[in-house]
């Protein structure tokens, strides 16, 4: 059965294109790719022209926020178009900036389809080459959550990872902003018994993802954002 | 009156002046409900004695603080509820933007090779 990946893109269209062509490259061994793209409010919006045309195992199903609302959102959105699309054997979640690889996208699918119900990526396995202060804040973070979460996982705020159907279907977004990673782990905690694993994956740190991603400030964002959902959100 | 008290009352009444000039409109019926508690508190300002009278009366030691802790209290709660009512509007606004992202998302499509 076919991959869904959920993708969201805010202004990045070159970096883009190169992420698509590697997913699009691997989607026949995958037994299919479909790209849930979700166009966050970019200044020039993502115009279906200008990525890759469908392929018998490839398709891209664009959508577009009218206004930037954040990349937690745009993955709950692509999160609610993937599921009413049809079935898939895993839920990959990936960026779009470069960071993000298409094989790791397969090593992810692979754990989904051997029975995980949560495969999180895990940069410190793999060949990443984190920067020293990313990975001091890492290694605070990953304290954090699993205190929050009781989760034990050795990575914080990776973006690759897959879903099975029910899982995803467990874990609705509610942060818009970044704070959406450690959303994600408390919903997959309080889901009930499933099968969390973490695959070694690379994050890719270059001038120009470290520019465009999230700097290590963004955790007092985080905080501010998971406290605020915890006083002023529903309850659960 | 003091020197302190006269650059208080001064700056209430230029507050509210600036208010009154440049918000204008329906929706500037707020300003006489500001324009009551400055004259209130420029009452007090004027005559510090008469609030120090009054929290005398009530158990409170001096004046300022009979109208401190009331307007303390109201600002934090003012802060939390406007903070909730934000994140209210956010969330009703994320609704909005993705219901229309939803109803419009379009698989793209193949294209005809192009003649050169």
């Amino acid at each position: 059965m076919a991959v869904a990946v959920l993708m969201p893109v805010f202004d990045e269209v070159a970096a883009l294109r190169r992420t698509l062509a590697g997913l699009r490259d691997v989607a026949a061994e995958l037994g299919g790719v479909t790209v849930f793209l979700v166009d966050d409010g970019s200044e020039i919006p993502v115009a279906p022209d200008a990525l890759p045309p469908p392929t018998p195992s490839f398709r891209i199903v664009v959508a577009r926020h009218g206004v930037n609302l954040g990349q937690g959102a745009a993955i709950e959105t692509a999160r609610q178009i993937a599921l009413a699309d049809g079935d898939f054997a895993a839920y990959v979640t990936m960026d779009s900036d470069g960071q993000h690889g298409a094989e790791d996208a397969v090593a992810l699918a692979r754990a989904v389809e051997g029975g995980a119900d949560v495969a999180f990526g895990n940069r410190f396995l793999g060949g990443s080459r984190v920067p020293f202060v990313r990975a001091i804040v890492l290694a605070a973070a990953r304290t954090f959550e699993r205190h929050l979460t009781g989760l034990r996982l050795a990575d914080a705020h990776n973006g690759l990872r897959a879903f099975s159907r029910r899982a995803l279907e467990r874990v609705p977004i509610r942060q818009n902003r970044m704070a959406h990673a450690t959303e994600i782990k408390q919903r997959v905690a309080r889901a009930g018994p499933l099968a969390v694993v973490e695959v070694p994956v690379t994050v890719r740190y270059t001038a120009e993802t470290l520019a465009k991603g999230q700097s290590s400030l963004g955790a007092v964002v985080i905080l501010r954002d998971l406290a605020q959902q915890y006083l002023f959100g529903e309850a659960e | 009156m003091t020197l302190a008290s006269a650059a208080l009352l001064a700056l209430v009444l230029g507050l509210l002046a600036y208010d009154v000039a440049t918000i204008r409109g329906k929706r500037g019926r707020y300003l006489l409900v500001e324009a009551a508690a400055f004259l209130v508190g420029g009452f007090f300002i004027a005559f510090p004695e008469r609030a120090t009278a009054i929290a005398h009366l009530v158990g409170i030691g001096r004046g300022v603080d009979f109208f401190l802790y009331p307007i303390v209290i109201w600002l934090v709660r003012e802060s939390l509820l406007s903070r909730r009512r934000r994140l209210e509007d956010a969330e009703r606004l994320t609704q909005a933007v993705r219901a229309l992202a939803v109803a419009e998302a379009r698989a793209v499509e193949a294209r005809e090779p192009r003649d050169r």
